[in-house]
């Protein structure tokens, strides 16, 4: 029988049991990695090696993890806290501007082969927008969990995921067929 | 309620579409940066208990049946008893100081990530 995140959580702090943790690993790290696909606007080795620094974070703080949230809530804050000092890191190398961060690509720019798929859409919408689409929409998360995660307030979360959401839809049907 | 729909449709497709990512040797590298395995707790606790234990005969024997505390006991009931209050007063804030910078770390640990 499958152990749960709670079980494999538990032996990882009792015996340091690196066979537990490489589970957790091997559970978790679709999503964690896809989240920070999304946050990357789909630079793939870049999100790869935010997910790296995830999990390695997650092993070193495990004693802090609690059990009040679920596992995969505390390992998407983890995640999201490793891209927002990788951006601020980047962001003081290069100069990128804030709104750079936050801007919207035109949607007539996107390659047309790429139209009608909705990955390609969501690459699309701000920062903010999509990182609270993707939590509450592609992983799962209440709105009041992904609050958690971005730490902003739970109104802020609503709005983002209302807005994202209105946007999706009007580039989708912008894209669709005439 | 058409509105409704085409949220929920939105959602699934979202869900659906999102593409599961193969670990293609991610854990593997995950498992190979990780620090090396401490020993258990239990264990440990054992060799500070056998080590403590050691010292102490150790020490028993090298000082000749642990005389020095004999003498240390007679040359702190000669001093004033002004000095004896001072000295109590200076043991207990050490121990103070060690055991809160000890919690402070203890604490801070527990916080991070």
């Amino acid at each position: 029988m499958p152990l749960n995140d709670a079980d494999l959580v538990a032996r990882v702090l009792l015996d340091d049991d690196h066979h537990a943790f490489a589970e957790l690993v091997r559970n978790h790290q679709s999503p964690v990695r896809g989240l920070l696909r999304n946050l990357t606007r789909g630079d793939a080795a870049a999100a790869d090696d935010l997910a790296q620094e995830t999990f390695l974070r997650a092993y070193k703080n495990i004693r802090s993890f609690r059990g009040e949230a679920k596992f995969s809530t505390w390992l998407y804050r983890i995640a999201y806290n490793c891209f927002r000092e990788e951006a601020r890191k980047r962001k003081e190398l290069v100069g990128i501007d804030e709104r750079q961060l936050e801007s919207e690509p035109d949607p007539h720019t996107v390659d047309p082969a790429l139209k009608q798929d909705l990955m390609q859409a969501l690459q699309l919408l701000p920062l903010h927008e999509r990182s609270a689409v993707v939590l509450c929409c592609q992983n799962g998360l209440s709105h009041d969990e992904a609050s958690r995660v971005l730490d902003i307030p739970l109104g802020t979360v609503k709005t983002n995921v209302l807005r994202g959401r209105e946007k999706l839809k009007k580039i989708l049907a912008a894209w669709g067929p005439n | 309620m058409n509105e409704n729909l085409q949220e929920d449709w939105l959602d699934a497709r979202l869900r659906e579409e999102t593409p599961y990512i193969d670990d293609a040797g991610f854990t593997a590298k995950i498992l190979h940066s990780l620090p090396a395995a401490q020993p258990r707790r239990s264990f440990r606790g054992l060799i500070l208990i056998c080590l403590t234990l050691f010292g102490s005969v150790l020490t028993y024997i090298v000082s000749d049946g642990g005389k020095f505390i004999g003498v240390g006991i007679d040359r702190i009931a000669t001093l004033p008893v002004l000095w004896v209050v001072i000295l109590a007063a200076v043991c207990g804030l050490v121990l103070t100081s060690v055991a809160t910078a000890a919690a402070v770390v203890q604490v801070r640990d527990g916080r991070s990530g």
